[in-house]
């Protein structure tokens, strides 16, 4: 057995804290050891070949690469010894970096602690044997679970490579938030004008389906093949027959609040979200219809001229399979009126959200474009914008940046100027975060052109008097309490992440951060992936973040499918149990704790019934190495004698 | 007092990652703990960390996904199980059931890493060493080798040499 | 002073008033209650005693240790006086009672430090001569009657005698913070008035400078501050038609109250605000004596809102008591009105 052992350096980042020369010279005399050296940077072009030219001057046999975290680049590696000739899982990687330099200052316990790893990694090397991954063929369907700007943009992406996609919403129509907006930063662009189009583009293309009022039930499966249930929600209309004429709605006695317009004016019990909703078919909601609430009514069935009104609807549960997923789930905005009583906790209706005031600007929204305050529907004069409602607040527990809110404020306003000339817009910021393209200049024109007046500070307290609004804030410029009666208050929300985003999260294994933001795989490389193969994220599911970068992401991710499909069948980890069938006793222990039901029943000749692991389904957990009785189940590349190598080795 | 031995095992999906991310946000740690890499917690046999003690460790921390957030579904609730059990047995073998802890860091919890690494190791610092385990003397005598036996020196095939 | 009233006695909580001392508590008035609030301590006990609520007040209390003076002189005498004074009250007692929210700061203040510090400890068991008990639960009085009394069975027996009052709850700063010592209410938004005080009857709508400061102490050393703060809470209150402002802290009552004619002359303003305490208010609804309660004390005259209380009382019960501050003479017994009789 021929070992080398390859110590990184990775600049300063592991040989400022890891003496790497006493490691190297370490691990020479550790036993099957005859190669070992330290090199700049591993992973680099020169790194590389380094390892290849040792391999193959030497002859290794096992490699040892002592570096960073091999969930960062174990395949690069795997890939390194594979092209010096070598089996592509005879390599251990070492983590000194993340595990070791990183996390402690003082060089001698540093350096004891990756020696002692790296004798670990060797303890393990040379007990793996040489594994063959198989491949299976996958399913070229791809499923976007969101139907805003970002799931919109990622199922056209696939769409045009010619990939069929199903663009699964939960609401009743695509669009998102972005259809909510009246304008967006920095070019004044009108949201619906840029978005509509697409829209409408998703809705006829030839390879995209679209499932609205529908949401994922349960997904099983793996990178490839991932089987989803849908659960298509009972709407009573029937999809197929609905013109969207909006008879119904017109007719429907059931009012009901207006979740599109983000409760500023009334919707009905059937409604159609906006004139330009995708598609364009009514819905209609049984805790607001007098037909399900009083047990009579009717009126929508009878006017409706397409009879597309079914009471009797229920939901249906479709099932599919798909080789990749995308999850565009987006956001919504953070509910404040719990976390700041002093802004009035929701009591005074002249506090709105910036989402609520936007629908006020829209000339679409309620109020047709022609801003009136709630109390009583007169044009504010003076309108105050308060940041960071909810974010940056560590106070509340909400310490992230919502990353939009400095650039909507300044876009609202501009239009508030617009819309009401004799207005006066104040904006209490903490800090003005405008750094996308654009970004700095377009909020200089909202103070220089629109007069806005910027106040550095937080606001206290936000109380009525006289019919307006007081708001008591502090300039930290000036050094003084500031006090402003505003008409309107706008409150700048941040982000939360969409409601049921971490339960979506469960049922697709991905995880999630304590905002049930969705987790990218790695922050800087890998920025799209998920920790499970084969699902990738797209928009502001991830981290709030605003249209330019959703749509990047969503592109960039629908590149990552398209790669992934392309290919038609994929590589499975050959790192899966194996059953010793001469020494099974047939017990089917392993058959009973296996998650993926990936172990059958052999019959031998002799007709002994012994178990059998396949090979395709088996994901590698390891639990039936554990459940086996006689300890003939063995999870290959993690074997119970490479695990206890491991522990000794550390022990000794 | 001689070093402390303490070893960690973690799932790759989430405490692996967790700990990978208190590195990456430099979150100064312990330097006693050196960590085992397995793919899933449900991969941990009991065996194997009575085999731990057995050879001198004086602290097994084992690390798995939260509930609910097993990448393999449910490996972590097989691993619960096992462990209550294998914690109320240590006892018996003469082992401070407080030397051995199990808990849940998912991959966003680098600073929860952090922490789990210098109470653990606090905890154990407090307790000292394991007794008779200076002299060189295992402090259990169970038999692990009934169930995961010896580990191989030799492994089945022989590396062919390229020439 | 009417004897009588003061037989009014009725545990509104049943189960509290079936075991005998359960109810009863550690009662430490400190020094405003026994000087310049002494309407506060006379209304506290009267309405304690109608509801059942048994106060034994602590034998050779001392100054509890929020005073400039003791706080500033040395930094351990803040917590050694509070120390020899949770060391008493526990005598026989699990809880005491402090309404003086200056106090009730500094006793939990010095709690805590006393759980955090076995230095401290050790120095006041070298000052008592024996080990500090410390431990007594300490509560203030709006967190006293909010344990003690049930909204439903004030509502009850009050009938909703200050219907037609609009009350706004002041709860300023000392009750809540350091919201995590003091740990009693949300710090950012006091409700524990509220139940109450809707009980009565009386509505109490949000009052959005409940916790905003009255000037404190500063009263001493900068005045205009005090004329400053105290004015914007007094003008807010009387823009949102409020009737009165509730409060429990002598101090708040001081600047609020007594200060309002400062406040009057400094600004030119007519400000007429009545502040009542939280226990006048709860004695007016059971029909106690404002004279007992010690309401006419007040800088301020609260006679448009008690004859304000006379209209709203409704209910056949309630209308036998239209004038609150009568003479009564018969007692109030369990679940049942004070009647009035003159």
């Amino acid at each position: 057995m021929r070992i080398g052992v390859f110590v990184c350096q990775c600049g300063t980042n592991i040989a400022g804290t890891v003496a790497t020369d006493k490691v190297a010279e370490a691990a020479l005399s550790m036993r099957d050891v005859l190669h070992a050296e330290t090199l700049q940077y591993t992973c680099s072009d020169p790194g590389q070949r380094a390892i290849i030219d040792a391999v193959q001057k030497k002859g290794l046999t096992r490699v040892v690469i002592a570096a960073c975290s091999p969930r960062m680049h174990e395949t690069t590696f795997r890939r390194t010894i594979g092209q010096a000739g070598m089996n592509a899982y005879m390599m251990e990687m070492v983590n000194i970096r993340e595990h070791c330099s990183w996390i402690h200052s003082d060089i001698d316990i540093a350096t004891d602690k990756a020696i002692d790893l790296v004798q670990k990694g060797v303890a393990r090397v040379r007990r793996q044997v040489p594994l063959y991954s198989t491949t299976v063929p996958v399913t070229r369907r791809v499923l976007v679970i969101g139907g805003g700007v970002a799931g919109i943009q990622a199922a056209l992406d696939i769409a045009d490579s010619g990939l069929p996609v199903t663009l699964v919403e939960r609401g009743p129509t695509i669009g998102g938030n972005m259809a909510r907006l009246d304008k967006t930063f920095p070019t004044l662009d009108c949201s619906s004008c840029i978005l509509t189009p697409r829209m409408v583009e998703a809705k006829q293309h030839e390879n995209i389906r679209l499932m609205v009022n529908a949401e994922i039930e349960q997904v099983r499966g793996y990178i490839g093949n991932f089987e989803v249930d849908v659960r298509k929600k009972a709407t009573c209309v029937i999809e197929d027959k609905c013109t969207g004429c909006m008879i119904c709605q017109e007719k429907c006695p059931g009012k009901a609040p207006d979740e599109f317009n983000a409760g500023v004016g009334q919707s009905k019990a059937i409604s159609i979200p906006f004139p330009q909703a995708v598609p364009m078919v009514a819905a209609l909601r049984k805790e607001y219809c007098r037909q399900f609430i009083n047990g009579k009514c009717g009126v929508c069935k009878k006017v409706c001229p397409a009879d597309a009104v079914d009471y009797e609807q229920v939901d249906e549960i479709t099932t599919e399979m798909f080789g990749a997923v995308v999850v565009a789930t987006g956001y919504e905005l953070y509910d404040w009126r719990e976390a700041y009583p002093d802004y009035g906790g929701g009591q005074y209706p002249d506090v709105v959200t910036s989402l609520q005031y936007e629908r006020m600007l829209s000339a679409s929204g309620p109020t047709a474009g022609h801003v009136q305050r709630p109390s009583d529907g007169a044009e504010p004069k003076q309108v105050v914008f308060v940041s960071c409602v909810g974010s940056r607040d560590e106070s509340v527990g909400r310490p992230l940046c919502c990353s939009v809110g400095c650039m909507y404020i300044a876009k609202q306003a501009i239009l508030t100027k617009e819309h009401i000339p004799d207005s006066q817009s104040y904006v209490f910021y903490i800090d003005i975060r405008a750094t996308g393209k654009g970004y700095e200049e377009f909020t200089r024109r909202a103070q220089k052109e629109f007069g806005a007046i910027y106040l550095r500070g937080r606001v206290g307290k936000i109380y009525p008097s006289n019919g307006q609004l007081v708001v008591m804030g502090t300039d930290t410029l000036s050094g003084g309490p500031v006090e402003i009666e505003a008409d309107l208050v706008v409150l700048a929300t941040g982000f939360s992440a969409a409601r049921g985003a971490g339960e979506l999260a469960r049922k697709l294994n991905i995880s999630y951060d304590q905002y049930e933001f969705l987790s990218e795989s790695h922050p800087k490389l890998r920025p799209v992936e998920t920790t499970t193969g084969g699902i990738f994220l797209a928009g502001a599911c991830q981290a709030p973040k605003d249209i330019p970068d959703s749509v990047a992401q969503a592109s960039a991710a629908a590149a990552k499918v398209i790669g992934l499909l392309s290919r038609g069948e994929i590589e499975t980890s050959p790192m899966v149990a194996a059953v010793d069938q001469l020494r099974c006793i047939g017990c089917f222990k392993c058959r009973d704790v296996c998650p993926y039901n990936a172990i059958e029943a052999l019959e031998l000749r002799d007709g002994r019934q012994v178990a059998k692991v396949i090979d395709t389904l088996c994901q590698g957990c390891g639990v039936c190495n554990v459940a086996c009785p006689p300890s003939v189940v063995s999870l290959k590349g993690y074997t119970d004698n490479q695990l206890i190598a491991e522990t000794m080795e550390l022990l000794r | 007092m001689a070093e402390l031995k303490l070893i960690g095992f973690l799932c790759n999906w989430c405490s692996y990652a967790g700990a990978d991310m208190a590195g990456t946000a430099r979150m100064k740690q312990p330097g006693e703990l050196r960590i085992i890499r397995l793919p899933c917690t449900g991969r941990v046999n009991p065996l194997l960390i009575l085999k731990a003690f057995q050879q001198g460790a004086d602290g097994v921390l084992v690390s798995g996904c939260h509930p609910g957030d097993c990448h393999y579904n449910e490996g972590n609730y097989y691993a619960r199980r096992r462990l209550e059990l294998l914690s109320r047995m240590l006892p018996a073998f003469g082992i401070e059931p407080e030397r051995f802890h199990f808990t849940w860091v998912s991959a966003s919890e680098g600073a929860r890493w952090a922490d789990v690494v210098t109470q653990f190791t606090r905890k154990i610092e407090a307790m000292g060493k394991m007794s008779g385990a200076e002299q060189g003397t295992p402090p259990a005598k169970a038999s692990c080798e009934a169930g995961v036996g010896a580990p191989d020196e030799q492994t089945g095939s022989e590396d062919a040499v390229p020439a | 002073m009417n004897d009588d009233s003061r037989k009014v006695s009725a545990a509104i909580n049943a189960p509290a008033a079936a075991e005998p001392g359960r109810n009863a508590y550690s009662y430490f008035p400190g020094c405003s209650l026994t000087g310049s609030a002494g309407e506060y301590d006379a209304s506290f006990r009267l309405t304690s005693e109608a509801l059942g609520i048994r106060l034994d007040e602590i034998s050779d209390w001392n100054c509890c240790g929020a005073s400039p003076a003791p706080h500033h002189w040395s930094g351990n005498l803040g917590v050694l006086l509070p120390a020899r004074n949770l060391h008493i009250a526990g005598d026989g007692h699990e809880a005491m009672v402090a309404p003086c929210a200056g106090c009730y700061n500094r006793l939990k203040n010095a709690q805590h430090e006393l759980t955090g510090s076995e230095e401290l400890r050790e120095q006041a068991a070298r000052v008592l001569e024996e080990p500090v008990r410390y431990e007594i639960e300490i509560l203030n009085l709006v967190e006293l009657f909010a344990r003690e009394v049930s909204p439903e069975a004030l509502a009850e027996r009050v009938q909703g005698r200050l219907a037609g009052l609009n009350l706004a709850t002041y709860y300023g700063c000392l009750l809540t913070r350091p919201a995590k010592i003091m740990n009693f209410d949300n710090h950012r938004n006091p409700v524990s008035m509220k139940p109450l005080l809707r009980a009565t009857g009386a509505q109490s709508d949000h009052f959005p400078f409940k916790s905003e400061c009255c000037g404190s102490y500063m009263g001493l050393a900068k005045k205009e501050i005090v004329l400053r703060a105290s004015r914007r809470v007094i003008e807010v209150a009387a823009g949102l038609g409020f009737d009165a402002i509730v409060t429990a802290c002598p101090l708040c009552h001081q600047n609020l109250d007594l200060r309002q004619g400062q406040i009057n002359k400094a600004f030119g303003t007519s400000l007429d605000m009545p502040v009542l305490y939280y226990s006048q208010v709860l004695g007016l609804a059971l029909g106690l004596g404002s004279d007992d309660l010690g309401i006419d004390a007040h800088a301020i005259s609260a006679r448009k809102l008690l004859a304000k209380i006379g209209k709203g009382a409704g209910g056949p019960a309630a209308a036998t008591s239209l004038k609150p501050e009568a003479n009564q003479s018969t007692p109030a017994s369990i679940g049942t009105i004070p009647a009035a009789g003159s």
